[in-house]
């Protein structure tokens, strides 16, 4: 049996961790919230913007734009891998890193070449491991995005795409579905799938009759690399949401196996307690029959 | 009463301003319009400039806005902003070393970094504007 101070010992430990873990857990729900009001806040951009890309689709219908175009040939394609700085949120970033990883593998084995962009310290750690030098390494804005972070990203990408030296966009991030659960998910950047330019046309005001200025086309032109990069700032804000929520999740679940941990080792002390007084007591008793006798 | 309209001005962070107003003023790339009560349906791209809103007869409220678009239709003006800031809520000494920030990155930049020094002209555009707009009111 353990003996008395060690075990003491270990409950101090583990009560100790046990607060670490439970700060983190309230902390992140505090996150949480706010992670939950930035993407709030940006839904009424996201649904006006879609309202005028329907509106100006309308007018620009059959346009062309290399952005909506798939290429015939596939070459090459870039991975963008939302990950977060910081560990300590269960399976958050690994549930991201395989999926890209089956991604790139599967691509690779049809002679496609896969460039990697990531975002955060851990993605980026992981692909440097691998011998995988991403083109671009975000760190330090997965816990508050902002949309500049978005377009800059999208810089790396839209010219590229454009030009033909980049055959499709991925990106791949934690999708918030609620406090309790986050999916990793992929979507697809480009080429922009032609339906989402027809149901935003579909879903437009056909009364009104709008006057585009320069024209529709110009219009739809600079309006599509901005749909873009409202996508890549959602799932920015996604996945940082997604974080604290996975944080939380983990912390609070650490917190409960300490719990656990102490109740165990507190019986366990009372117990090696009680064996040393029945000892003691048995040596005393022992001690006075030997007097006795 | 005059007849008003309802200008909102959004970014992708937040909603920056939404009012009653009697005519906005906005910068689109083919130059400055004034936007009064029942404007014919309209959808242009803006570039990065100042926004003026008037409103209560005399009261005029500046934005510096860093281009995106406005959506013209029925009394109702949306401005959907790449970023914008009202003059007073700008913050002169940020705006400031933000400039002399991109100014120095710029110089540092190769010249083939297309991509970069775009970039950098736009924060470097986006900060003269604040930095224009913020004595305004």
């Amino acid at each position: 049996m353990a003996n008395l101070r060690d075990i003491q010992k270990r409950i101090v430990s583990v009560e100790s961790t046990k607060q670490i873990t439970r700060t983190m857990e309230m902390v992140a729900t505090a996150k949480i919230k706010k992670a939950q009001a930035k993407i709030e806040a940006a839904r009424p951009y996201a649904l006006s913007m879609m309202e005028v890309l329907g509106n100006v689709a309308r007018f620009a219908k059959g346009a062309e734009h290399p952005l909506l175009e798939e290429h015939v040939e596939r070459k090459r394609i870039v991975v963008v891998s939302v990950t977060s700085d910081r560990g300590l949120a269960g399976a958050f970033n690994s549930n991201i890193l395989r999926m890209s990883e089956d991604l790139i593998r599967k691509e690779e084995s049809n002679g496609v070449v896969v460039d990697v962009i990531t975002v955060g310290k851990k993605a980026g750690a992981y692909f440097r491991y691998r011998g995988i030098e991403p083109i671009a390494a975000y760190r330090d804005i997965s816990d508050k995005p902002t949309f500049l972070d978005a377009k800059s990203i999208a810089a790396h990408v839209i010219p590229a795409y454009t030009v033909n030296d980049v055959d499709g966009v991925y990106i791949i991030f934690n999708r918030f579905k609620n406090v309790a659960e986050q999916s990793p998910e992929l979507h697809k950047l480009l080429p922009i799938e032609q339906s989402v330019v027809e149901e935003a046309a579909d879903d437009a005001d056909i009364a009104a009759e709008y006057m585009f200025e320069p024209d529709a086309e110009s219009v739809l032109e600079l309006l599509l690399p901005t749909y873009v990069e409202t996508i890549i700032y959602r799932a920015l804000m996604e996945s940082a949401a997604s974080e604290h929520g996975a944080r939380r999740t983990a912390m609070k679940s650490a917190t409960d196996n300490a719990s656990e941990m102490v109740t165990s080792l507190s019986r366990t002390y009372n117990r090696a307690r009680q064996a040393a007084i029945t000892n003691e007591i048995a040596e005393i008793v022992g001690g006075a029959a030997a007097l006795e006798d | 009463m005059a007849r008003t309209l309802i200008c909102e001005i959004v970014t992708p962070e937040r909603i920056v301003y939404t009012n009653e107003v009697e005519m906005v003023v906005a910068p689109t790339i083919d130059g400055e319009i004034g936007i009064l009560p029942l404007h014919s349906p309209l959808v242009s791209a803006l570039k990065p400039g100042e926004i003026r809103v008037r409103f209560d007869g005399d009261e005029v409220e500046w934005f510096a806005v860093a281009g995106g678009y406005v959506q013209i239709h029925e009394d109702k003006v949306i401005i959907l902003a790449d970023a914008a800031v009202a003059s007073s809520q700008i913050d002169v000494d940020r705006a400031r070393s933000a400039k002399e920030l991109a100014e120095k990155r710029m110089a540092e930049l190769p010249v083939d970094a297309e991509a970069d020094i775009d970039a950098c002209e736009r924060d470097l555009k986006w900060c003269e504007i604040q930095l224009e707009v913020a004595g305004k009111k």
